[in-house]
């Protein structure tokens, strides 16, 4: 039995293949229909995200040449490109690079912003599939729960998804910081841009309801507030809005400031002196730099947010070394069942198969025994069973104990092949 | 029993105190959890050795600085417990729990000596007195705890430090809750416990006041916090300005304690 996994991620090829691969484009049904029928595949997973696509296969013995021949066919008809085409994007790995390569998918070790979740949510959901179209069998079971234990564990003991390596996602955390919970409070977007969207798109997902939109021009106000179903607000109102809002965010492209100290300070008198907390994306800046200064605000702007975002980077890439040792212990366990998958049943062959030549020898020789006494005709028999059980003894232990290390797979091999065990 | 619960008790107290300062300086908030469980654990093990105290000596361990003080880090330990229900601050542990376990150092230096009861002290009125000023006392006490976590936080967001330490510490808006919950229990709490002793001094010595410097001292801080908890609820402090003010306001009391203890006589003094 083999294992296979072809593929291809963000690292080996171009989005517009990779797209073609998803699994929104119903253009043939499921990839695993058609896995399935390949006689040269016994169990199957695919996965396809926006960053990558995994096709892993287990084979029966011998076959793991065909099923990749297989396996890329299927793919170059779904992504409708020449095989050789497609050849240049794919990387293959079988056995025990494959299960590397899987464990560290799932641990999220391979994605392009390392250590983010959705990878592990996207593999199961890959694997919830593959299981109710009976397409997994006892291999690749134990390989997925192998893999989600794995990633499991890196999550855990590794800090490799504690810091946010987004500015959206580290202006949330800041957020956090200082509110707690954020359920309840009030953000104001000032002026309209991309990161300035995303962020507040960020926050509007930790449960914060309310959100006021300010622009230079009404209209384009109110455009925004409608994406975010938000209430439109001229600039002139942004001193009274700011006694209710907890969170503003500010990206105009104005050249003076846009909330200067001094509105900060007199918003904070009337709110009661609850927290403030400011963003500022914009360049030039938006937002008087001494309003930081006053207690209960915090102010950050891109530089702070970007240089968090970048120490958060370094800190998950020192984390993720961690992640490997951890990846290597998981696989060496992986890899212990398989070998002793592969040495039990060769113990069990080997020994009918020698248990099998006595009984012959014993049948040939039934002539002759006849002229010996019954107890003799036992004696025999004994004797050669006994002899027979004593050669055996030595090498079935000895196989066995290395079936506990990675040797098994090696001696099973040599063994199936010193006595031609093979089926 | 009672010495094998408070020894239990005090490892207990010790363990999670080692835990919660781990869990900061490897900065793991799974290690102040399991440090939380500990003290739960310290404070039910404190709990029961309390209650086989009253009913070994037949009243409530309120007899001198070290019974005084044991029951003292019961209530805190109790309240910070209490809180975790309400609030995500289980690293604050980190600040409650060495205070804790100093008072328990100190307690535990004299929890076997037996004193007798003074007849001034007999009365139903006198342990309502202690149990009210002690829980008003150390409502205070993790209010300043909190408060000085509060002005860790504010510092590592304001310096824009906002790592590693600052993402295990709690939210500013969560210890501003506890130091907001504890001025308000704590102040009127404080409050019927002086006018409770005030009361029995009046039955016992005739007077309900009588220029001690104990209850020169109480008065003092007593004014401090009634004016902390007036800019909080009237004029609309918050954050900062309670943090550091709650910090400076235990810091005194903490003075006029250590002072009025070691350097003025006092008829406030039973054993």
């Amino acid at each position: 039995m083999g294992i296979l996994l072809i593929g291809m991620s963000h690292k080996t090829s171009p989005l517009a293949i990779r797209e073609r691969l998803s699994l929104s484009c119903e253009n043939s049904g499921h990839p695993l229909e058609r896995l399935r029928q390949m006689p040269s595949v016994r169990e199957a997973l695919y996965l396809a995200t926006c960053n990558r696509v995994e096709v892993l296969v287990c084979t029966p013995d011998q076959a793991e040449r065909e099923a990749g021949e297989g396996l890329k066919a299927l793919l170059a008809e779904r992504a409708k490109i020449t095989l050789s085409e497609l050849e240049r994007c794919l990387y293959a790995f079988s056995d025990a690079e494959a299960v590397r390569h899987l464990f560290r998918v799932a641990s999220s070790l391979d994605s392009l912003v390392m250590g983010e979740a959705q990878i592990l949510g996207q593999v199961k959901e890959a694997y919830r599939v593959a299981v109710e179209q009976k397409a997994t069998g006892m291999m690749l079971n134990r390989i997925l729960h192998h893999a989600f234990q794995a990633a499991k564990r890196v999550r855990t003991e590794t800090g490799i998804a504690d810091n946010a390596v987004s500015v959206g996602f580290a202006a949330v955390e800041l957020a956090k910081k200082i509110f707690g919970r954020l359920e309840g409070k009030a953000i104001l977007l000032v002026g309209a841009g991309e990161m300035s969207e995303l962020a507040a798109r960020h926050l509007l997902k930790q449960g914060i309801s309310t959100i006021f939109v300010a622009n230079r021009t009404y209209a384009r106000a109110e455009e925004i507030a409608g994406l975010f179903e938000g209430t439109a607000v001229s600039l002139e109102q942004i001193p009274e809005v700011l006694k209710k809002v907890d969170i503003a965010i500010s990206s105009t492209g104005a050249p003076d400031y846009v909330l200067t100290r001094e509105m900060v300070a007199s918003a904070l008198h009337r709110r009661k002196n609850r927290f403030l907390f400011l963003i500022d994306i914009a360049v030039p800046r938006d937002i008087e730099p001494s309003a930081g200064e006053i207690d209960n605000v915090y102010l950050y702007n891109i530089d702070h947010l970007q240089e968090l975002v970048d120490e958060n980077r370094h800190l998950r890439e020192r984390e993720a070394a961690k992640a490997e040792i951890i990846l290597e212990e998981e696989i060496q366990n992986h890899l212990d069942w398989i070998s002793s998958l592969e040495v039990v049943p060769t113990i069990v062959r080997f020994r009918e198969k020698i248990e099998g030549i006595m009984k012959a020898e014993l049948e040939k020789s039934a002539s002759w025994r006849q002229a010996l006494s019954e107890s003799d005709q036992n004696h025999v028999e004994s004797l050669v069973s006994s002899v027979v059980n004593k050669i055996l003894h030595e090498p079935t232990a000895c196989l066995r104990e290395e079936s506990r290390n990675r040797n098994g797979l090696a001696y099973a091999a040599a063994l199936r092949r010193l006595f031609k065990l093979e089926k | 029993m009672t010495p094998f619960l408070f020894k239990a008790a005090f490892c207990a107290y010790l363990l999670s105190t080692l835990g919660y300062v781990t869990s900061i300086l490897g900065k793991r908030v799974r290690i102040a959890r399991a440090s939380l469980w500990l003290m739960s654990a310290a404070f039910g093990f404190h709990s029961l050795f309390l209650l086989f105290r009253i009913v070994e000596r037949g009243h409530i361990p309120i007899l001198g600085y070290h019974e005084v003080l044991n029951l003292f880090a019961w209530i805190m330990a109790g309240i910070f417990i209490f809180f975790q229900f309400r609030t995500r601050t289980v690293v604050l542990g980190a600040f409650v729990s060495p205070v804790v376990l100093l008072m328990m150092i100190y307690a535990s230096r004299g929890i076997g000596s037996v004193a007798v009861m003074p007849a001034v002290l007999k009365g139903t009125l006198v342990p309502v007195h202690v149990l009210l000023s002690l829980t008003g006392e150390a409502l205070f006490a993790l209010a300043s705890c909190a408060g000085a976590m509060y002005l860790l936080q504010d510092h590592f967001l304001k310096r824009k430090k906002a790592r590693r330490v600052s993402s295990i510490l709690p939210s500013l808006g969560d210890l501003d809750r506890i130091n907001h919950l504890c001025l308000l229990w704590g102040f009127p709490l404080l409050t019927l416990g002086v006018l409770m002793g005030a009361f029995w001094a009046r039955v016992v010595w005739g007077s309900s006041w009588q220029w001690d410097p104990k209850q020169v001292w109480t008065l003092a801080v007593w004014g401090t916090y009634a004016v902390l908890l007036h800019q909080r609820l009237a004029i609309g402090w918050k954050g900062h300005k309670t943090a550091v003010f709650s910090l400076l306001a235990f810091l005194f009391f903490l003075t006029a304690f250590l002072v009025g203890k070691n350097l003025f006589p006092t008829i406030h003094r039973f054993v």
